[in-house]
């Protein structure tokens, strides 16, 4: 064992650890103070008032160090506080000092500043400097709905200018001048609202100073409580920590401890809070009587909701009564919702968002391993060499792998390929970049297995011992015709070839998938070739490989997990199997039904002709977000009763006969289970609104109502249930979950799991199954009338149907929804930057704000969906996947014009 | 520092630069346009914040240098020549003050009053020609010095021909490049550039670290004021640093060499691509040279005015186009240098004497010299010289042969030589005699042989208006980096300043610990280095200085 000595007294140390970290690992955080020095950062040495003397010998002649930047070597004598060094730092504070407003009682940092708690380590007392240049009469920049800098503050120790660079990967600080007149600058020295800061914070918190701060004043002292719970915005899982003062939320920071996001998180995470007491949240139930909402008491409403359901169940059958479950609720609160439509209604009408976003996923990599889950962890882009991100933009809708992900890519060593119809923020950093036509993924994986068996790259011994299926699979694939997959894609084959190659030949490769894979007639069958590249290539089963969908909402893997699905149950066990149904049965108490239930777009058809009586939506809002929008209306209006459970009047809402007014993600506690199978605790922040109750409360109080006993919703009560139940939940407990959650399964001692299918696969063997490309039939029915080519794509600062981001700051920075056109396609219609465009579709038409850039093709048009106004749903139409049911809204057949009337009266 | 910047910035290699083309866009008016800064960081995906951050810290590209016309020398030697008043006053004549900028040192330290015009530098006399210069006679630039060896002619040999001067580079690629690297070993070449590390181990680092690219710098950012024997070798013997490059490059296998060479010598840009081009001619570049497994090209790299550009790890950011801000070590260049690739920096007079030692062997070269400062070295001589000019001496010559015998004593009364750059000792005439010309007489004694320039500080020259220029120099120069560099070089400044311009008395303990917290604190030999002449002057000129102090 190597040794150094700290103060003469000898510890062991870490082959390449620097002194600092020696220092801090063997004695206290606060030996040796540090300014430029941050968790999330590499060493920088730019403060010095870290050094530390260093002698080869007991009391030798020393030498003075920076010690955050300089590696302890053996035998090393350290001295942390010798006369020498204490005096040497607190001359460095001194003129620290000489330009640094002596104003601390007013500052927002007061009592949390690095600078003032060394300064009073060091023991400053005066500065002796006759005052001289300064910096003290900078402006403050307060441009930004979020982002503020008072530079007068700034030290100059770069931690934020580092944290926009190592951590988030943006660019948007540096410094510029030199020596005394170096100073931050946002872009072109612009205010941080007209640079191109995405208000990620991370300089904010990375800041020791106020010098760089935010509107909640962060990094204030005045709050008395802090809760680490998860956030809501999704499938990424950032730990925050939320500071409370008397029952108020003040602002959100990311805890350094994170495994999953380690310090940091995105703009939604830690700004777009202040929708929680928005003035707008749905305060009491509600029942629609004459066409209006009247507020009833919850006895009322529960009773009224009782009633009608136990009539339709008499009258129609269970299968007449349909329940839609909320992703962005709880893991307990997703299994009491399909616990109630199975064991107290009796069907398995229960579905939920997953159906309109990762069900492809869920079935494809059920039918090629076994298991619907992402087979390894985020972590593990430390140990890939190579990433594949298909269908996905990271960077705006998971912005924490997203930036993990981009700087990745940034690195020249690595092998990035990104396969995407959008030139994407990840895409421009990427080593290949295959830009498809939508619609044509499967061409595009068929053409590059096809290369990597043409190359001889396959992993023969991977196939033989852990797959099934592989023969056949060979030949079909070879058998496609490049000519033909070529012209579709619209990709020339050496960049696909290329790109294949790379892949193949990584030692480690990781897959990373998105909507963009799932939501197409063929989702399915892409997923299931993602996952057979992985076998081909035995990228499966060690660190650093495996196919890793990125989940959309936060909890959207909890919620199939917890059995929110027509044809499995809690903990992905097929209904329609006896034996398990035994098992539900005498685990229920009741009878519960063996027949596949309805998926989403079946119980609007089903609400079409009758069938359907009545419908629960909890968190969902379908309308908006939901495809061909007009058919979801019409489904709504056909139904006798639909029970909305919501935060905020959403178009869903306002079809509904009876609200319940639901609590947010602060306002209770529970899991989450994030995209990459971890179970994390949310812990109550504040109380839930006056009349508003956690959901999985109202579910438990319906249950009662109808007779079902369910005992009142805890979040331990409800996991020592769900861990009975659910086979991968069996060593889950409240308690068991500390900081940083569990990763299932997990074992009854408690042990998770990182990797999944290490030794063999769920299924047995990996399965190998050929599917030929085939055009959706939106575009064989309709591109010959409606020529171009909608996909849909999401923004940064804004969630799903936006009804909590659009009710935050974050509207300030992204205010409606927009289309993307190639600067030909709009020079072709003679439309200019900011004109309405009007898009139609055969279901419909919409007016969009046009942005003109290269990021879509010529012929490819892409839009959001955040916003009511302009209800894109109105376009999408019914095409789904052939296999799970899951919408396609990447491909829409549309035509496009200047906008006229109303529309063109609004750009005045 | 950045890691993804590195990695960026050198995605499209050597030939599109990024730094290079920041320079070609302020051609221009001096300043690149915001919109064209965009577009480059667009080019690169390092974002505009990078672009402008880098420009706006160099003085040939920064905002501040649009419109600027003509630059004036405010080197240490010119300054302590008193040469420059009357160059601004004649220049005023024709321009407006804000046309006027100025480079510190052109390297005319031998006869002053030197000035940079359109991509040309004049001293010496030239000024009073300055309405035919204006007029585009490039012909009264001047530049007359003497260049003499006290001993045998190795660095300041005259130039053969092509063919027969690379003749044993052609002989040792046809040897194991081990055994090439050996020879350099033996000879104990030490860094010329004034750290005085050996090259052989350093070229042995490179050569160790596993990378298929690697590359070789030459730093001919000579930024000292009071040296130009980096730019008498480049403009005069550039096949000798090529040679030198040509060399290391096989040693460690390395591709790539680049020349940065600073803006304020545009002949040897000039002089050194001109014999890039015979080279090229004589194929002893680019791929598999002379039929060996050798492959190696150049790119000469134009600085854009910053000092610090001579620490060896922001002249990497430099060439990167990062802000050049000086880095962490480790890791060192050696294992993570440009574009975060194994690269080795030496300096022009370093390089320039590898031809010697793989013509005539390593112990050749040992054997000159002393025992642990082998060799010869170069020495400049300014102005106050009977005879200015670059001189070759073997290491280990009494410092009084090259004053007195070679420079032929002072012309003025001289109380005071500051040797080896800015960050070199203060030596008093006293001293003279006790020194040697080599590393270890000049460490002993308290000061620095550094990369050899003299500077002398006439009688008539207030010792406190010579830190107060140090430090003003220094502030000036520092990248911002470290606080006590960026804090103290400053509040240095002031503190002399005010002492000097009223009848401010500075407090001894605070100078004492503000020096100390450069010495000790600093990032690098800037902040680091700079209380060194101060220190001499504080302790030789007690006397002088005793009425600035309390």
């Amino acid at each position: 064992m190597k040794i150094a000595y700290i103060n003469n007294e000898s510890f062991p140390i870490h082959e390449g650890e620097t002194i600092l970290s020696f220092i801090k690992r063997h004695t206290s955080e606060k030996l040796v103070p540090t300014l430029c020095d941050a968790p999330n950062l590499d060493p920088f040495g730019s403060c010095r008032v870290c050094s530390v003397e260093v002698a080869l010998q007991e009391n030798g002649k020393t030498k003075t160090l920076a010690s955050c930047h300089t590696p302890v070597a053996e035998g090393q004598y350290i001295y942390t506080s010798t006369d020498a060094i204490k005096a040497l730092r607190k001359n460095i504070i001194e003129l620290v000092l000489t330009d640094h407003p002596l104003d601390c009682l007013t500052c927002e940092v007061n009592g949390n500043c690095e600078l003032q708690t060394v300064a009073a380590e060091v023991g400053i007392r005066k500065v002796r400097y006759p005052e001289g240049a300064n910096h003290l009469n900078k402006k403050k920049d307060l441009s930004h709905p979020y982002m503020t800098s008072d530079f007068s503050k700034c030290i100059n120790c770069y931690r934020c200018v580092r944290a926009c660079d190592e951590v988030q990967g943006e660019f948007v600080l540096s410094m510029a001048g030199r020596g005394f007149d170096s100073h931050i600058i946002k872009g072109m020295n612009d205010s941080f609202m007209d640079s191109d800061c995405v208000s990620c914070g991370a300089c904010s918190q990375a800041c020791p100073t106020s010098a760089i701060s935010d509107v909640f004043q962060s990094k204030a002292v005045h709050a008395t409580k802090k809760t680490r719970t998860i956030c809501t915005y999704c499938g990424v899982g950032c730990n925050l920590e939320v500071a409370t003062h008397n029952g108020e939320i003040l602002s959100i920071q990311a805890p350094y401890d994170a495994e999953v996001n380690q310090g940091h998180t995105c703009i939604k995470g830690r700004y777009a809070f202040k929708f929680y007491n928005h003035r707008d949240r749905l305060n009491s139930p509600m029942i629609k009587r004459n066409g209006a909402f009247e507020k009833v008491s919850w006895d009322e409403a529960y009773e009224y909701i009782a009633s009608k359901l136990t009539h339709f169940k008499q009258e129609f059958g269970p299968n007449s009564i349909a329940g839609i479950s909320s992703a962005r609720c709880t893991n307990e609160e997703n299994y009491l919702m399909q616990k109630f439509i199975r064991a107290v209604i009796g069907t398995n009408n229960i579905d939920g968002c997953a159906r309109v976003c990762h069900s492809p996923t869920a079935l494809g990599m059920q039918r090629t391993f076994g298991t619907g889950a992402a087979t390894n962890s985020i972590e593990d882009l430390q140990y890939t060499n190579c990433i594949l991100v298909i269908g996905a933009n990271p960077t705006d809708a998971h912005p924490v792998t997203g930036a993990k992900l981009k700087q990745f890519a940034m690195k020249s060593d690595h092998v990035s390929i990104v396969i995407d119809p959008r030139k994407t923020e990840l895409a421009k950093y990427a080593t290949h970049h295959i830009p498809l036509r939508p619609g044509t993924n499967v061409a595009v994986l068929n053409m590059m297995m096809y290369y990597i068996i043409k190359e001889g790259l396959v992993d023969s011994a991977f196939i033989a011992q852990r797959t099934e299926g592989y023969e056949d699979f060979e030949k079909e694939l070879l058998a496609i015709d490049l000519d033909q997959m070529e012209e579709v894609t619209g990709v020339d084959r050496n960049v696909i070839r290329e790109a294949a190659i790379a892949y193949a030949k990584a030692p480690n490769a990781m897959s990373f998938h998105g909507l963009g894979v799932t939501e197409h007639s063929q989702g399915t069958f892409t997923v299931m070739q993602i996952a057979d590249l992985a076998l081909l290539t035995g990228n499966i089963g060690r660190r650093g490989v495996g196919v890793n969908p990125l989940r959309g909402q936060n909890n959207v893997q909890g919620s199939a997990d917890m059995g929110v699905q027509p044809h499995q149950g809690a903990g992905y066990l097929d209904v329609t199997n006896e034996q398990i149904n035994q098992r539900y049965n005498e685990f229920y108490g009741v009878e519960v039904p063996k027949a596949i239930g309805y998926k989403i777009p079946e119980m609007f058809q089903a609400a079409l002709s009758g069938k359907l009586k009545a419908l629960w939506v909890i968190g969902e809002d379908i309308v908006q977000t939901d495809p061909n929008t007009q058919k979801v209306i019409r489904a709504l209006e056909a139904t006798e009763l639909v029970i909305v459970q919501e935060l905020f009047m959403t178009e869903t809402a306002k079809y509904a006969d009876v609200i319940l007014p639901g609590a947010s993600f602060l306002e209770k506690s529970g899991t989450f289970t994030n995209g990459e199978r971890r179970v994390q605790a949310v812990r109550q922040v504040v109380n839930p609104i006056e009349g508003a109750k956690p959901d999985g409360q109202i579910i438990v109080d319906i249950m009662n109502k109808m007779g079902y006993p369910q005992p009142d919703y805890t979040p331990e009560g409800m996991l020592a249930e769900i861990s009975q139940i659910v086979p991968f939940f069996a060593g889950i407990s409240w308690d068991r979950l500390g900081k940083n959650g569990l990763q299932w399964p997990v074992a009854p001692d408690g042990t998770d799991t990182q990797i999944l299918h290490k030794t063999e696969f769920k299924r047995g063997k990996g399965y190998f199954e050929f599917n030929p490309w085939e055009e959706t039939q939106e575009l064989t029915s309709h591109a010959k009338e409606y020529p171009y080519i909608l996909t849909t794509n999401r923004e940064l600062e804004h969630y799903n149907c936006g009804a909590m981001t659009r009710r935050t700051a974050n509207e300030q920075i992204l205010s409606d929804d927009y289309l993307m056109i190639n600067p030909e396609d709009a020079k072709e219609h003679l439309i200019e930057e900011g004109d309405f465009i009007c898009i139609e579709s055969p279901r419909g038409k919409v007016d969009v704000k046009a942005r003109i850039t290269d990021e879509v093709k010529k012929g490819i048009l892409s839009t959001t969906f955040h916003f009511p106004e302009i209800m894109i749903n109105n376009l999408t139409g019914d095409i789904h996947d052939s296999e799970a049911m899951c919408p396609e809204y990447k491909v829409v057949a549309v035509r496009i014009r200047k906008s006229k009337g109303a529309f063109k009266k609004t750009l005045v | 520092m950045s890691d993804n910047l590195s990695e960026l910035l050198g995605r499209k290699g050597l030939q599109e630069n990024f730094f290079q083309k920041l320079g070609t866009l302020a051609s221009q008016e001096g300043t690149p346009t915001e919109e064209a800064m965009e577009e480059l960081a667009q080019e690169f995906l390092v974002g505009k914040a990078n672009a402008f951050g880098t420009a706006s810290f160099y003085d040939f590209l920064k905002p501040e240098n649009k419109g600027k016309k003509v630059y004036v020398c405010n080197g240490t030697a010119c300054e302590c020549a008193n040469t420059q008043k009357e160059v601004i006053d004649t220049l005023r004549l024709t321009f407006e003050a804000d046309e006027i900028g100025h480079m510190t040192c052109l390297g005319r330290c031998h006869e002053n009053a030197a000035f940079h015009y359109q991509g040309t530098n004049y001293s010496g006399n030239a000024i009073q020609n300055i309405q035919s210069i204006l007029s585009g006679n490039k012909a009264s630039r001047q530049d007359q010095y003497r260049v003499k060896a006290l001993g045998p002619a190795i660095l300041t040999e005259s130039f053969s021909t092509i063919s027969t001067y690379y003749r044993p580079f052609l002989d040792a690629l046809k040897k194991d490049s081990a055994a090439v690297l050996e020879e350099i070993k033996t000879s104990n070449l030490r860094g010329r550039g004034g750290a005085g590390f050996p090259i052989g181990t350093k070229l042995e680092f490179c050569r160790n670290s596993t990378n298929d690219t690697k590359f070789i710098i030459c730093n001919a950012d000579e930024g000292d004021p009071g040296a130009y024997s980096d730019r008498y070798l480049l403009e005069q013997r550039p096949h000798s640093v090529l040679f030198g490059m040509l060399i290391s490059g096989y040693v460690t296998h390395a591709r790539y060499g680049i020349l940065y060479i600073r803006a304020e010598y545009p002949e040897a840009v000039e002089a050194v691509q001109k014999a890039l081009t015979e080279l090229r001619e004589h194929q002893l570049i680019g791929s598999q040279i002379a039929g060996s497994d050798f492959s190696f090209d150049f790119k000469v790299i134009q600085a854009q005015g910053s000092y610090i550009c001579g620490e060896e790890t922001a002249l990497i950011n430099s060439i990167e186009g990062q802000r050049p801000e000086v880095r962490v070590r480790p890791p060192f260049p050696a294992q993570k240098g440009l574009f975060n690739k194994p690269t080795t920096v030496n300096n022009v007079e370093t390089l320039a004497a590898l031809h010697f030692i793989i013509s005539k062997g390593g112990q050749a070269w040992k054997q000159i010299g002393t025992e642990r400062s082998s060799g010869t070295k170069l020495l400049c001589l300014d102005s106050f010289f009977q005879y200015p000019g670059i001189y070759e001496v073997a290491m280990g010559t009494p410092l009084s042969t090259v004053i007195n015998d070679l420079g032929g004593g002072f012309t003025k009364p001289v109380k005071a030589l500051q040797i080896g750059g800015p960050l070199g000792g203060l030596v008093p005439v006293s001293k003279i005699d006790s020194l040697t010309v080599d590393f270890e007489s000049f460490a002993q004694q308290g000061f620095l042989l550094g990369h050899g320039s003299i500077i002398s500080v006439p009688e008539s020259y207030p010792i406190m208006k010579f830190i107060e220029h140090l430090f003003d120099f220094a502030a000036y120069e520092s990248c911002g980096k470290c606080f006590p560099c960026r804090l103290g070089t400053k509040r240095g400044h002031e503190l002399s300043l005010k002492a000097l311009e009223s009848d401010y008395k500075i407090d001894r303990t605070l100078f004492e610990d503000l020096l100390t917290t450069l010495e000790k604190g600093s990032l690098c030999a800037h902040g680091g280095g700079i209380p060194l002449p101060i220190r001499n002057a504080l302790h030789y000129f007690e006397e002088e200085l005793a009425a600035y102090f309390n």
